[in-house]
């Protein structure tokens, strides 16, 4: 029976059919759905990750929404990536939730700072509008990026529109943004009608290629007539009519981020970072180096670079840097002796080859922030027991004692607190054939895999604790809120007809004193929420890049 | 290893010691609770990572949740109802951009269907990529003024009555634009929700599962 049930498990995974979500992100995913785009789509898009594959109706009937709110919200989900559909048989179309693209835009103001810091406001401007958007064509962003950046400006001037189409063709050549599949072009004499959903597809070769475009113009600004005074909301106008008179010249041809390109480059700044904290700023540049003439040619799960020759990096260094030849081989051969292994010396032809290995770089910085994580939870000496137990693979309860240089009974209390905190295990090895506890050697050892997985899992639930939490703070403070968003309308307004500041003074001691310390309160406790929820995140992302490394096939 | 009680007293079948009890002590108590939901920590945790990166970091995020919450995509939930609407709730509402989806790159069936009507009027049909050109501004407006005036009390029961009721070709006409433009643009009207409501009162479940969706061209109201 047993054996029966181990069968089908290989045959699902053979499949890959895609794994059940924990509780944590269920739950993780639900927030995050409801803070960006409200109730509804949360209801489906948790109804989809509960359930897997489903068609429309049946969505309809289990959830209790009416059709038109249920299409309305797989719109919004399809259009940012978070479901895609698929045609069964019979004409059946079917969405499936993506429940991994849903913890992504935890990661959004990282994704956009880093476009700020490689290709400064216009670059990080493209970025927010493609993941704001999910997909965009590019003349699309291009008058949108050049419409905000105007605003920016100084009276009078303006924002061309050929400058931002530069720095979408450098992050496109980057493969920071990339083609989404399209709609295959059909023959008009197809027999038959048309299917229930296109097909999309892509050719590797045309992902990152920017069409033709003559994109001509200058950004405009939003004239202040349409704006009220206060800066609010706009004031209320007639709806929009699009631009149908120009015909767009890119149409159908849609932009989106490239998620994985930037988690490429977080990788290699963690890695980079982390050789600069062992050894120092020249290593780490040289790594950096390497790592950069890897970017393209170096797919971004392999588990190591290309080789690259001692001789090619020694071209490749930044040009600031002055270190001869020998230098570069005496760091380069430090750097491969290193017990991290970061490095690795694969060949001795031109001056030495040398490899970064990604995948022991990753599953070293996963132990880190293992052995960092037991430091900080449960002390210095515990953490030692933690080092020396990783270090020596499986160690005996004496052992463990003796190494350490910890009297027994609190070895003991720190081996099971870590252990009933599953980041240590125990290996059972029987002396005898009937498993006779007195007669079997209880070893721990340090599983980082399974060690990690529970660590990403309680990373997920302090999120979503964090965000619950911000939210509980907020809704408590609403009151308060609302009246100093309304004494600044007020204010504001004031100030554009030109009030006395005697005026000003009575309308802001509408907000007493006490008021204000609260505000201030709710302000700081908002933002040291925010920002752990940022950092955590960046943990999330080194133990699922390493436990991701470890599924693929080698 | 049947747990033998032997004669006298129980016996462990493994060596206490390995586990850290000396023989003859008393062993700790049960715990017989789940552990606390705040259990006190006894190291404080590291102070967060300031800088430049992380201050605008955090600033983006804030201003990126306030943004998601102006986008098309964010989907209010239907509103309840309040004795009295107010003027400020009035004056603070944000006029959402709408968002008309590429429908070559969607399902067929996610296009919204028209509505069922009970006048003589014929169904046009609603091209791909149609544009949303509205023919009369001034006639939106009016609409929505006369939404207001209707109060909040009574449902929308009493537009679609005077809506279905009216012969007068004009209003029908603003209906059908207002409408057909409400549709195409995503717009939260009411009068949409209620008629949805109808709409499924005649879709029944015997259809799940027997026909292949692309007989969802039923709605021939």
């Amino acid at each position: 029976m047993k054996r029966k049930l181990y069968y089908i498990f290989l045959f699902f995974l053979a499949l890959r059919l895609p794994r059940t979500m924990t509780q944590a992100e269920i739950k993780l995913c639900s927030l995050l759905l409801q803070e960006h785009f409200g109730e509804i789509v949360e209801k489906i898009g948790v109804h989809l990750i509960r359930t897997g594959s489903q068609p429309l109706r049946v969505i309809v009937h289990d959830t209790g929404t009416s059709p038109d709110q249920v299409k309305k919200a797989l719109c919004v989900l399809i259009q940012h990536n978070l479901v895609i559909y698929q045609v069964h048989k019979r004409g059946v179309v079917e969405y499936e939730a993506q429940c991994s693209h849903m913890l992504r835009m935890l990661r959004y103001p990282r994704y956009i700072y880093t476009t700020k810091t490689l290709y400064s406001d216009t670059g990080e401007l493209i970025v927010e509008e493609l993941l704001l958007n999910g997909k965009m064509t590019m003349s699309a962003v291009v008058k949108k990026v050049a419409d905000r950046l105007t605003e920016t400006m100084e009276d009078g001037k303006t924002m061309d529109y050929a400058e931002v189409s530069n720095t979408f063709v450098r992050l496109a050549d980057t493969h920071f943004v990339q083609r989404c599949p399209v709609v295959p072009a059909t023959e008009d004499s197809d027999s038959g009608p048309p299917p229930p959903a296109p097909t999309l597809v892509i050719n590797e070769k045309d992902m990152y290629v920017v069409p033709k475009l003559n994109l001509i113009g200058k950004g405009k600004r939003r004239r202040s007539s349409d704006e009220d005074a206060a800066g609010e909301p706009k004031a209320k106008r007639p709806k929009q009519s699009t631009d149908n008179k120009e015909p767009i010249p890119d149409d159908g041809i849609y932009w989106q981020a490239n998620l994985d390109r930037f988690h490429q480059h977080f990788r290699d700044q963690a890695i980079v970072s982390a050789v600069a904290n062992r050894m120092d700023q020249t290593s780490s540049e040289i790594v950096r180096t390497m790592l950069r003439m890897s970017e393209i040619t170096t797919p971004s799960s392999a588990p190591f670079t290309q080789p690259l020759s001692s001789n090619e990096i020694f071209r490749s260094l930044p040009v600031g840097y002055n270190i001869s030849k020998q230098v570069l081989d005496q760091y380069l051969t430090l750097l491969a002796d290193d017990p991290l292994e970061f490095v690795g010396k694969s060949g001795d032809s031109g001056g030495g080859m040398y490899v970064i290995n990604l995948h022991k770089a990753l599953a070293s910085l996963a132990t880190a922030t293992l052995e960092s994580v037991v430091q900080e939870r449960f002390g210095s000496r515990c953490a030692r027991i933690f080092r020396l137990v990783l270090q020596k693979k499986h160690l005996e309860q004496k052992q463990v004692e003796d190494f350490a240089m910890i009297p027994a009974k609190e070895a003991k209390d720190m081996l099971y607190k870590m252990l009933s905190e599953n980041f240590i295990s125990l290996q059972e090895i029987p002396k005898t054939p009937d498993h006779a506890p007195s007669r079997t050697f209880y070893l721990y050892t340090v599983n980082v895999l399974s060690a990690a997985r529970m660590l990403l899992h309680r990373c997920y639930k302090s999120i979503a604790n964090l965000i619950e939490r911000r939210q509980f703070e907020t809704k408590e403070n609403k009151r308060l809120l609302e009246k100093s968003q309304r004494v600044e309308a007020i204010i504001a307004s004031m100030q554009a007809t030109g009030a006395e500041a005697a005026q000003l003074q009575e309308i802001e001691e509408m907000i007493t004193a006490p008021e204000r310390q609260q505000l201030e309160t709710l302000k700081r406790n908002v933002n040291k929420l925010d920002a752990s929820e940022i950092q955590v995140d960046e943990t999330i992302f080194l133990l699922e890049s390493y436990i991701e490394s470890t599924m693929k096939r080698p | 290893m049947a747990g033998n009680k032997g004669r006298g007293r129980a016996a462990y079948t493994f060596n206490i010691e390995a586990v850290g009890f000396s023989r003859g002590e008393k062993l700790p108590d049960v715990v017989l609770k789940p552990p606390p939901v705040f259990p006190d920590t006894d190291y404080k945790p590291v102070p967060l990572k300031t800088g430049e990166g992380e201050d605008y970091m955090l600033a983006l995020k804030q201003e990126l949740r306030e943004t998601m919450k102006r986008m098309p995509y964010f989907i209010e939930p239907p509103e309840e109802k309040q004795d009295i609407e107010r003027y400020s709730k009035r004056c603070m509402k944000v006029y959402k951009e709408e968002w008309i989806p590429d429908w070559r790159r969607f399902p067929r069936e996610m296009m919204p269907r028209k509505k069922c009507k009970k006048g003589p009027k014929s169904k046009k049909e609603k091209a791909t990529g149609q544009g949303t050109a509205l023919t009369s501004t001034a006639d939106v407006l009016k609409k929505i003024e006369e939404l207001e005036k209707r109060g909040d009390g009574e449902k929308s029961d009493e537009e679609n009555e005077e809506r279905e009721g009216s012969k007068e070709k004009g209003k029908d006409g603003d209906d059908e634009d207002d409408e057909e433009a409400a549709e195409q643009e995503y717009d939260e009207e009411e009068q949409e929700e209620e008629n949805d409501y109808i709409n499924s009162y005649f879709d029944n479940g015997d259809d799940f599962g027997v026909d292949s969706d692309d007989n969802m061209d039923e709605a021939t109201y």
